[in-house]
């Protein structure tokens, strides 16, 4: 198992046993641990597994299973792009792997990019979304809990299979579509009408930083990809977790906890996600220096969007602020002393 | 003559999968392209292999025969779009195949394109949760034998994963959506 998943699937434990301890009061507990549970194992198991063949069919039944859980969503529409997403990595394989020419290979690579946006949820391939749907049945599952896992894994073992030209294909538009989904993710989650879509959109804002970073095929690239991911365990998910309950109820505020809260989703010092920018700048500037200046003007979208995602949390009382700094106190370690995470991924 | 023959039939299952609507339609698709990838895992891959994917194939085509809409509704009025998709991806992956790439096993690559593509379309096009599970069978038997390709030796292993999972398909619970 690489590393890298195995030190995201603890924190996906860790983000799990969060969810069913602090989760609001109107949110099922056991229906957490269970569905999240079984969510965990087979993510555990795509990580586990010896081959990205073998990985493909563990996400193809961990996809229809999340169809057949209980939703707003009809099944048809849910196990779409499970599906799409293995079709499209098995024929990026094969043509990964057959007898061609280069240009055969490359198109194996746009495959296998295609896959995994389809899997995780991202553009081109954004999943359809409920307002009113349970977390465990909704598309921010795969974005936040599977996703980290499985774009680890895909990534990782695409590149040990990949020819080197067909490696820089691959490379390049995960920089592309990683820019693509940083600019819509940032402008849709402060323009939407729709509270738990500009959630979802700051998912994929985040998402865009993930790619570019494992684009970037130099080490604070995928340093920068590990610490956004560990971001989005450990902060986005639970902070939209807990803030479903102001969502339902149409509460806003504006105090300070609102301000500190916006501060740590828009990536800002000393939180996580401050960290991995400067990372991510770094390692752009050591492949191609105007794209360091495309990420920090694309970078500066985070701002409105996370004001008003920090707003939507409302005022949290009880359990709910006690996990709310819990989330602030784990994602400030880890933006002031990353190491401990990059080494236990050894990068 | 028989990969050939082989990779052909597994065009015509993945294409029963596409132009059928019923249950026995759906299953006929499914058995067929079993046969078809269980003859080529057992020339590629050894009788362990292609064991598996006949287990997993049947297996699949089996509990579809019970499950769906009834009957067979194969080129149901409507689905000369998806015939014409059939024929088209045949082309293509036929090219792709024989002209674009090489290698000595130029019958599994056009199986395995047409077999995924043909299935992907379907998942996409349609809501009925029979004939996007009877896809995603396919899907898997298909992706379990992708291994075969650029490998001298293909270990067993996926292709007894691609079973199971085939078979596991056909008793997924298709819920209707609930009111929020």
């Amino acid at each position: 198992m690489p590393p890298e998943a195995l030190e995201l699937l603890v924190i996906a434990a860790a983000a799990l046993a969060f969810a069913v301890v602090f989760a609001p009061a109107t949110a099922s507990r056991r229906a957490l641990l269970v569905r999240g549970g079984a969510g965990l194992a087979g993510t555990a198991a795509i990580a586990a597994v010896p081959t990205l063949d073998l990985a493909l069919l563990v996400l193809l039944v961990l996809g229809a299973l999340h169809a057949a859980v209980a939703g707003t969503r009809s099944f048809a529409v849910r196990l779409r792009p499970p599906v799409i997403a293995v079709a499209m990595l098995a024929l990026g394989l094969l043509l990964v792997r057959v007898e061609a020419p280069d240009l055969v290979a490359r198109f194996g690579a746009v495959g296998l990019v295609a896959g995994m946006a389809a899997g995780v949820g991202v553009l081109p391939y954004l999943h359809p979304i409920e307002p009113d749907e349970a977390l465990t049945a909704s598309p921010v599952a795969w974005l936040g809990f599977i996703g980290p896992v499985l774009a680890v894994v895909l990534v990782f073992r695409a590149q040990g299979a990949l020819p080197i030209q067909a490696g820089g294909v691959f490379g390049g538009m995960l920089v592309g579509l990683g820019l693509l989904n940083m600019a819509w993710g940032g402008v849709a989650a402060w323009r939407t009408a729709d509270e738990v879509a500009a959630w979802r959109y700051s998912f994929v804002a985040d998402w865009g930083l993930v790619l570019c970073g494992f684009g970037l095929t130099v080490a604070d690239g995928q340093r920068a990809a590990l610490l956004v991911l560990a971001g989005l365990l450990a902060g986005r998910l639970p902070l939209y977790l807990i803030s479903r309950q102001a969502i339902r109820e149409k509460t806003t505020t504006r105090r300070p906890i609102n301000l500190v809260v916006a501060a740590a989703l828009a990536g800002s010092a000393p939180f996580v996600g401050f960290g991995a920018r400067i990372l991510l700048l770094r390692a752009s500037t050591q492949i191609y220096w105007p794209l360091a200046l495309v990420l920090a003007l694309v970078m500066l979208l985070w701002l409105p969007g996370s004001l008003r995602l920090g707003r939507s949390l409302g005022q949290p009382r009880g359990r709910q602020a006690l996990g709310v700094a819990l989330i602030l106190a784990v994602n400030v370690a880890a933006g002031l002393y990353p190491l401990p995470l990059l080494a236990a991924a050894r990068l | 003559m028989i990969q050939p023959a082989a990779g052909i039939v597994v065009w015509l299952g993945a294409s029963m999968v596409v132009v059928g609507d019923g249950r026995r339609g759906l299953a006929a698709g499914i058995a067929l392209s079993t046969l078809g990838l269980a003859v080529l895992a057992f020339v590629n891959a050894g009788p362990v292999a292609a064991a598996a994917i006949a287990a997993g194939g049947v297996t699949a085509a089996a509990r579809r025969s019970v499950t769906g809409p009834a009957g067979w509704e194969v080129l149901a009025p409507g689905s000369t779009p998806r015939l014409v998709l059939c024929i088209a991806t045949a082309l293509v992956a036929f090219w792709i195949a024989d002209a674009v790439t090489a290698g000595p096993v130029a019958s599994l690559r056009f199986a395995l394109m047409t077999g995924i593509a043909l299935s992907a379309a379907r998942v996409l096009s349609t809501a009925e949760p029979a004939a996007q599970l009877s896809a995603s069978a396919v899907v898997a038997l298909c992706a379990a034998s992708v291994g075969a390709i650029g490998s001298s030796q293909p270990g067993v292993w996926p292709y007894v994963v691609g079973g199971l999972v085939a078979a596991l398909l056909g008793w997924i619970p298709t819920r209707s959506p609930i009111a929020a």
